[in-house]
């Protein structure tokens, strides 16, 4: 009947309760390619589905570090090497009065690798994905919950795991077309 | 109006294009320029502008002039005119470095030395003649502006007919026919009117012009002549004599209301020496003592050791009390009581004390009974001979100008002349208000026969369209001094010859000229004349090329200073009645004006926006009275008041001035000029007011009788600085600006309490007196505070070295700084400073990049003035520099604070972390907006000229400098290299301890010293190393490279510090 | 579709006070907040003020013009007084600028749910300040053309800025402020975006909020890094608000001219810009919450709170003019005493006693509750202590300046009416701004306020709107 391939099956919850809870089920079924789709972050869904932590803050710790370095450097490279003017009596290498600068670069470095590293691995943007097939789908972005096992999954079976779905007392489960 | 502002100069085409170019530039009407954000005042502006040279015509010029120096001349004048560069120059012009020649000034009838700097053929700057005895190598303002009035684009520029254009030939034509058909008929009727006339060679063309036309009447006129000091020799030797001074002798100086640092024909002269026999270093024991009796503030009486401020009438009862203390014969004693009897009393003793160094000097405004006076005192001190001399006059035949001028009045209303040139001058407003000269030349011009023919003849030659021309048939433009040749006396008799430096712009013509014309001479140029009357001269010794070359290159002649006349005793006048001071009227005291004096630089932008000594007002001049008068009449600085004395009234506004003495009003000559250029007069037609229209010729100097009443109107004066804001004086809250609570106290002596000093006063000024000084040397350091002595910490290692010569830096005197601004007008000349206006200094945006402070202390009547010019301080530490974001300015090997125009974006940051605030500001296109006329061949080539949005301020005169370490340079590439250590340096220091800033050069008193600090034998070396030196604001540790040496006064321990408390 | 009811728990504070009304779903809030931007009819009152606020753009632009064409001279600045309305509005608005990110950052950092609310417009308010204060660095110079001078590479002559100077620490400082409160914001943003995706009712509105919401899904993965990286950046932009008004505050600081060579500047110039910003928060959210019918989301709660801030920081504003006067006073330097003295009986005194009222007598009324929680009071107060902010700067820069050292440079500052147009252009170009804002971005944070929802156990439920998404 599907003139498209399945990208999974999708099931539909109307209280973040409830996905947490089909979360942790589906996860002890075994399944392993499944994601939940929610308004707003729902605590212990991610634990539930068993991901691992974020590299996010290693990212922004790198870029906070090249940006006070990169204008510590700059600042450095200006007045001692490329023009050293004697500017009011005071050194070259007037330390103290290069640290603000530091400063501001440093965490406008952060905060590019903060922003650039969490889309990046979140790989959006991202116009097309399957799950916006769901017919139901835009209440995920309003007031609705969705559990995604996808087809990919090894132990998928189009039956039993409908099945598996249906137990946990969803609104609807409905298949995502690829 | 006779003329039309549409009347179109012949010689240059291309007009009528400069004026639709105009026209399109500038939208707005000139009546509103006002309130534009262009100056108000911005002297190139309106339709005057349109008159200015085609840049073609600017071309001809150059080319011309520079051709003449050295080359020949090539002009609408066949013959070959050679001018002599100064002796220290090369003969040719090697592009890019300025010749230097010498010539001089005429300043009120006498000459004054300059030397010229000429850049191209385009003079530019003009410096004092150290060869020359009334300069000795300094100037004073008007000498500095008189390079601007050259080019002034308001100079008339065709000659013209009843207003309308007409030419040379035209005019030339009419005065030799009319000259003809008189000595036909025995040559009566004609009149010639000159100024005071000091040029041998103008003196021998008078002479064969009465041989000429017997029956000619020659009239002298000059509104500054000094008829009085004349007339006081008169009476007491017989004949006119000019008195001099010789300063540098004295040690016992008193005025009688003589401002002899400034207003004398020797002024300079005496300034140079007056300092020197003032000048206080560590190991000077004595210097001179000044007594000043004055009527005004002047620039002399804020220098006193001892001023008394009197109303005029008693300088000559004063003068008599002295007279009969020191002995005069026949003075019958006059008793006066309190501070007047004790400053008379201590005055006397002291010359009596120095006999032969003692001067007594009385003013030009006081009577010749005052004069005569004076010279019997100094007789009977026997300091004729030693600080007195008489000479012969310089004139060629002193009059009483005033006398001359009511003669002719009279002969032209009895008809006794029907031929009348008016030579130079601006008589018709000049003229005393009691001499309707003004009206008998308007009726006299305009007479007509039945059939409707003029009856009489007038010419005119003037610089500018002014008062005069508008009542004469005939003006011929006159030639600046600076294009055309001629010769002039100065005061002592020294003569020099005028050489030009350009061709006329204007196709302007000289005095000489329209005389030869009259002598129907066949050689008619001044070049021609005046060495024909020299070779005259010099008929039978030796060489005359060879005398007139070395003459021209040294710009005196050898051995022309008169000697001194050996005069018998001094008869002593009759003691006049001496005028009754009602104690209900004022007294009204008349001046030159110390910007534009007798208005004939009231067209020149930089005098007008220089600010006066003392009241610091621009653009205008003002009725000036003490603090208690304008209390007691319930007057405010700018409230318009109507002067009325004698059946004459004039409004004028009123400025309160502190140390005036009680019910006197100072007005000073040269304002309310209604006619003469777009800078002299105002939108509204006329600018100050014209003390003329109450100047009579019987009361020269002052006046009594005075009302004042008050008008409802104010009457917007400008002044650079609120100078009631610089003056520490108690009790004149309702004259201040300033609420009593927050006046600072800048001036400190030891007398001042240590809390005063530590946490009140500024310590801006320092003052000792010279038994202070003495018995300790360190008092002036104790002056600094606590702060002062503290070690200057840093976190910031030191590292940047200042040892390596040449490092430079600035002492200035203020023991010998007299206030005169010649620094402000040389500083603006050489480094192409631009003026704003009246309305933009009224917005605190003026250019000057050197200004001189006065402040005031003490009481309000009774005042210490002190003058302190301030110019960049080139601090090491300074703090213009960090702030700046682009690194505009920035600190040179040589320790100047280099300000990079191209760099800066004009953040102004700079300036507000300034704490002595000489930055400026380009607010507006100020340094463009007056480059569209001629005037911009003044400008410097060595200096920028600077763009609209940048900061600029005191560089050291960096181009000077440069071009004397580039010598340097030079040099020590020319020698060996064993040579080179020793040798090299010498010669380098040599070379540097010649180079001067351009205020130092200009300074009469040598008060600005500049050069090489880490030279131990340069002079500004020692002068640091002095007890006495001081920086300003030393606690704020920006390490100035300007420093000022402490004012040390010479009070007389039997009077009080300052005045005569 | 299931109705199941769960009950909502009666709300722990007095009526009006908590940080949502009760009978929130996590629809309505969506469909309120959201319906906003997607359906509300543009009303006559947001039209008016806007034509208004664009008329004050033009005028902002015309001044601009004319002082491009006839230079710095057509203000009132002068020797000495080098600086005048343009740096007093720059540092004002800075100011102003600070009160968005300090809510979002700081509170977002101690966990303040009632934060949620106001944040995003906070945010916004933020930028557009910044936006304005930006301009006046940029207008002030002598020679505007040259600007770029100030970025920090080898330019002409291959001369770098000279960083020693605060003017160049400030080019930093507001331009990193203003980067990480724009991406703050949009990150912020980016759920709700993809809520008015799904909502919208017309292809150009899809595709528009479509590309923006870079195709967010709410997957949980997606959730986890997003929550990591916000926290993150609101713990950098939280030091970020602190150094920039400090750095502002050195430019005054760092300066050895009296009146701004003070040690306390920083501090006190962060505490003075959060003050300020905070009333021109209140001065926004009043209006606001009437003119969209949010007081559900902004409720008396939040102004209380906001209030309550402005209490402290406007007694730290407090304690540093004391001080300043004090050590004035008390360091027995003949300049410094004087700044204070001339502060207070001089030319400008009327402007240092009016600051002196707005910003510290006034403020003295939110100790009452009564104030606190009266929106048209609140209202009031609010704009006064922002006039009595611009005061505070005019005060520091001109009484400073207008007589330093050498009494024969003192001067007077008079401003012109290009500085006047100069001023008025930019409070309409923020406003004009902000019109825009509120009718083209939600408000409030949609997401967050669903989590709020959760958080006070109001569930998934009536009233359930069919909204146009599933008209397909």
């Amino acid at each position: 009947m599907h003139t498209k391939a399945l990208y999974g099956l999708m099931a539909e919850f109307d209280a973040p309760e409830a996905l947490r809870e089909a979360a942790a089920r589906v996860r002890a079924a075994g399944y392993t390619r499944a994601e939940a789709y929610s308004p707003f972050p729902v605590e212990g869904v991610t634990e539930a589905l068993g991901f691992g932590r974020t590299r996010v803050p290693l990212i922004v710790l790198i870029g906070g570090i090249v940006g006070a370095v990169g204008a510590f450097g700059m600042e450095w490279y200006a007045n001692v090497l490329s023009y050293p003017w004697n500017i009011g009596g005071k050194p070259p290498n007037s330390w103290p009065a290069f640290i603000p600068i530091t400063f501001e670069l440093g965490v406008l470095g952060a905060s590019f690798a903060a922003v650039i590293g969490m889309l990046a691995m979140n790989k959006l943007p991202q116009p097309y994905h399957p799950v916006f097939n769901a017919p139901r789908f835009g209440l995920a972005s309003r007031d609705r919950f969705f559990l995604c096992i996808e087809a990919e999954d090894p132990i998928f079976d189009a039956h039993a795991t409908r099945r598996l779905l249906e137990e946990m007392g969803p609104v609807e489960v409905v298949e995502v077309p690829q | 109006m006779k003329q039309g502002d549409n009347r179109t100069s012949e010689p240059f085409e291309g007009d009528r294009l400069w004026r639709s170019l105009e026209e399109l530039t500038d939208p707005a009407s000139a009546a509103s320029a006002a309130l534009r954000e262009f100056p108000a005042d911005n002297p190139w502006r309106g339709p005057d502008r349109a008159d200015a040279p085609s840049r073609r015509r600017f071309l001809q010029v150059l080319g011309a002039s520079a051709a003449m120096a050295g080359l020949v001349g090539c002009s609408d004048r066949p013959v070959e005119e050679k001018i002599v560069p100064y002796v220290r120059q090369p003969e040719q012009v090697v592009p890019g470095r300025p010749l230097i020649f010498a010539t001089a000034m005429p300043f009120n009838g006498y000459g004054r030395g300059v030397l010229v700097e000429s850049h191209e053929g385009r003079p530019t700057k003009i410096e004092g003649n150290p060869d020359h005895p009334a300069s000795l190598g300094a100037t004073d303002v008007f000498m500095q502006a008189s390079i601007l009035s050259l080019y002034d684009p308001d100079r008339s520029k065709t000659v013209t007919r009843a207003g309308r254009p007409s030419h040379w030939g035209a005019f030339a034509t009419e005065l030799t026919q009319r000259l003809e058909a008189k000595r036909q008929s025995g040559s009566r009727g004609i009149a010639i009117l000159t100024g005071a006339v000091a040029s041998p060679t103008m003196g021998a063309q008078i002479k064969d012009l009465r041989r000429r036309f017997p029956e000619i009447a020659w009239y002298q006129y000059e509104p500054t002549a000094r008829v009085n000091t004349m007339a006081g020799a008169q009476a007491a030797f017989g004949r006119p004599l000019t008195t001099l001074y010789h300063l540098d002798h004295a040690r016992i100086i008193v005025s009688l209301d003589s401002d002899f640092l400034f207003e004398d024909p020797m002024s300079l002269r005496y300034a140079r020496h007056f300092a020197n026999a003032r000048r206080v270093r560590s190991d000077t024991r004595e210097i001179t003592r000044l007594y000043v009796a004055e009527s005004t503030l002047s620039i002399t009486g804020s220098m006193a050791d001892h001023r008394l401020p009197v109303r005029p009438a008693m300088i000559t009862q004063i003068t008599h009390a002295l007279a009969a203390r020191l002995g005069v014969a026949g003075i019958s004693k006059l008793q006066f009581s309190g501070e007047l009897d004790r400053f008379i009393a201590t005055a006397a003793d002291d010359l009596k004390q120095h006999p032969g160094t003692g001067v007594v000097i009385p003013g030009e405004a006081q009577p010749p009974e005052v004069h005569a006076l004076a010279h019997a005192i100094n007789q009977a001190l026997k300091n004729v001979g030693t600080t007195v001399t008489c000479v012969e006059p310089a004139e060629v035949e002193p009059t009483d100008v005033r006398q001359a001028l009511k003669k002719l009045v009279e002969a032209m209303e009895n008809g006794t002349i029907d031929t009348l040139l008016i030579l130079g001058g601006n008589p018709a407003y000049t003229a005393p208000a009691d001499i309707p000269f003004a009206q008998a030349l308007e009726k006299f011009s305009n007479a007509r026969v039945a059939d409707g023919r003029l009856t009489n003849f007038t010419a005119r030659l003037g610089s500018h369209d002014d008062e005069t021309t508008f009542l004469c048939q005939w003006h011929v433009p006159e030639a600046h001094y600076l294009e055309a040749w001629s010769d002039v006396r100065a005061a002592d008799g020294t003569t020099s010859i005028i050489q030009p430096l350009i061709l006329p712009l204007y196709a302007g013509r000289s005095a000489h000229e329209l005389l030869a014309l009259m002598l129907k001479e066949t050689a008619q140029s001044p070049y021609e004349l005046v060495r024909a009357h020299w070779r005259a001269q010099r008929r039978d010794s030796g060489d005359f090329e060879q005398w007139w070359l070395d003459t021209l290159k040294k710009g005196v002649i050898d051995g022309t200073a008169s000697a001194p006349v050996q005069v018998g005793a001094a008869k002593i006048p009759a003691p006049s009645s001496t005028p009754s001071t009602s104690v209900t009227s004022l007294d009204l005291i008349f001046r030159p004006d110390p910007c534009v004096w007798d208005g004939s630089f009231a067209n020149n932008a930089w005098l007008q926006e220089l600010p006066k000594p003392f009241t610091k007002l621009v653009w205008d001049n003002a009725a000036l009275i003490s603090p208690t008068t304008a209390h007691r009449q319930g007057l405010w600085d700018g409230d318009a008041v109507t002067l009325m004395i004698s059946g004459k009234q004039v409004d004028a506004p009123v400025r309160v001035l502190p140390g005036l003495p009680d019910d006197v009003v100072v007005a000073h000559l040269g304002y309310g000029r209604r006619r003469g250029g777009a800078v002299a007069t105002d939108e509204n037609g006329v600018r100050g007011f014209d003390a003329y229209a109450l100047w009579a010729s019987s009361t020269p100097g002052f006046a009594t009788g005075l009302t004042l009443q008050k008008r409802s109107r104010r009457w917007e004066l400008v002044a650079t600085r609120n100078h009631h804001a610089m003056s520490a004086l108690q009790g004149v809250d309702h004259v201040a600006g300033v609420k009593p609570h927050l006046k600072p106290d800048v001036v400190v002596t030891p007398e001042t309490s240590r809390d005063e000093l530590e946490l009140k006063n500024r310590r801006l000024v320092r003052v000792v007196s010279l038994p202070q000084f003495r018995s300790n040397p360190q008092a002036v350091r104790e002056l600094g505070g606590e702060s002062a002595k503290k070690p200057v910490l840093s976190l910031y290692p030191t590292s940047w070295d200042y040892s390596q010569g040449p490092q430079w830096g600035m002492s200035i005197d203020l023991q010998t700084c007299i206030g005169c601004n010649a620094c402000i007008v040389a500083c603006q000349a050489e480094n192409n400073i631009p003026i704003v206006g009246k309305f933009e200094v009224a917005r605190m945006r003026e250019m000057h990049w050197l200004r001189v402070d006065s402040y005031f202390s003490g009481s309000p009547d009774r005042p210490s003035v002190y003058h302190q010019p301030v110019p960049c301080m080139h601090c090491e530490n300074a703090p213009c520099e960090y702030v700046c974001p682009t690194g505009a300015t920035t600190h040179s090997t040589q320790g100047l604070n280099e300000m990079t125009y191209n760099r800066c974006i004009g953040t102004r940051y700079c300036s507000n972390n300034c704490p002595y605030k000489v930055r400026r500001f380009n607010f507006f296109a100020f340094g463009y907006q007056s480059s569209k006329g001629p005037e911009q061949l003044q400008k410097n080539p060595d200096v920028t000229v600077r763009t609209r949005g940048v900061m600029e301020k005191c560089s050291y005169c960096v181009q000077r400098i440069n071009r004397t370490r580039i010598e340097v340079e030079k040099t020590v590439l020319d020698l060996t290299e064993q040579q080179r250590t020793d040798e090299a340096r010498q010669r380098r220091q040599a070379m540097y301890n010649d180079l001067q800033t351009a205020c130092q050069q200009a300074c009469p008193t040598g008060a600005i010293v500049f050069g090489d600090i880490t030279d131990r034998q340069s002079t500004v070396a020692t002068l640091k190393a002095q007890p006495h030196d001081y920086t300003l604001l030393d606690e704020l540790t920006t390490r100035p490279r300007t420093s000022y040496l402490a004012r040390v006064t010479n009070p007389n321990p039997a009077l009080g510090e300052g005045g005569v408390a | 579709m299931t109705t199941q009811v769960s009950p909502i728990r009666p709300s722990p504070v007095t009526p009006g006070t908590e940080v949502l009304a009760p009978g929130h779903s996590y629809g309505s809030v969506t469909d309120h907040i959201g319906g906003i931007v997607l359906w509300r009819r543009f009303g006559w009152i947001w039209l008016a003020g806007f034509a208004i606020t664009f008329l004050l753009v033009l005028v902002l632009t015309g001044a601009i013009f004319w002082l491009i064409v006839r230079g710095i001279g057509v203000w009132g600045v002068d020797i000495p007084v080098a600086w005048g309305f343009a740096i007093i509005n720059f540092v004002w608005w800075i100011g102003i600028g600070h009160a968005g990110t300090f809510i979002s950052a700081m509170l977002l950092l101690m966990r303040q749910d009632w934060r949620t609310s106001i944040n995003r417009f906070a945010e916004a308010m933020t930028l557009f300040a910044v936006a304005c204060a930006g301009l006046f660095p940029l207008l002030h110079l002598g020679r505007i053309k040259f600007f770029y001078w100030l970025i920090p590479y080898p330019n002409t002559m291959w001369l770098w800025p000279q960083f020693r100077s605060a003017l160049v620490w400030d080019v930093f400082a507001v331009s990193t402020y203003f980067t990480v409160s724009l991406i703050f914001w949009y990150v912020g943003l980016i759920p709700d975006l993809a809520s008015l995706r799904d909502r919208a009712d017309s292809r150009a509105k899809r595709v528009i909020f479509g590309v923006l919401a870079l195709g967010w899904r709410g997957a949980s993965r997606h959730w986890q890094r997003y929550q990591t990286a916000y926290l993150l950046l609101a713990g950098l932009a939280a030091p970020l608000v602190v150094s920039v008004h400090s750095i502002v505050g050195m430019d005054f600081a760092s300066a050895q001219l009296p009146g701004w060579h003070s040690t306390i500047f920083p501090p006190y110039f962060v505490a003075g810009a959060i003050f300020s910003g905070f009333a021109m928060v209140l001065s926004l959210a009043i209006p606001l919450r009437v003119a969209f019918k949010l007081q559900d989301f902004i409720t008396l709660r939040h102004l209380d709170n906001c209030a309550k801030l402005m209490l402290v920081t406007g007694l730290i504003v407090a304690y540093g003019y004391a001080s300043e006067f004090y050590m004035g006073w008390y360091s027995g330097n003949v300049f410094e005493s004087f700044v204070g003295l001339n502060r207070m009986t001089g030319p400008y005194a009327v402007a240092t006693w009016l600051m002196l009222t707005c910003n510290v007598v006034v403020p003295q009324a939110l100790w009452i509750r009564f104030v606190r929680r009266s929106p048209f009071l609140l209202f009031i107060l609010s704009l006064l202590i922002n006039v009595g902010m611009w005061l505070e700067r005019f005060v520091i820069i001109i009484t400073s300046l207008h007589r330093d050292f050498l009494p024969s440079s003192w001067g007077i500052y008079h401003p012109t009416r290009w500085d006047i147009a100069t001023l008025a252009g930019t409070l309409g170009l923020f406003l004009c701004l902000f019109f825009l804002f509120c009718r083209f971005l939600p408000v409030i944070s949609i997401f967050e306020m669903r989590e709020l929802v959760h958080q006070t156990g109001q569930g998934a439920h009536p009233p359930d709107r069919m909204e146009p998404a599933h008209a397909h």
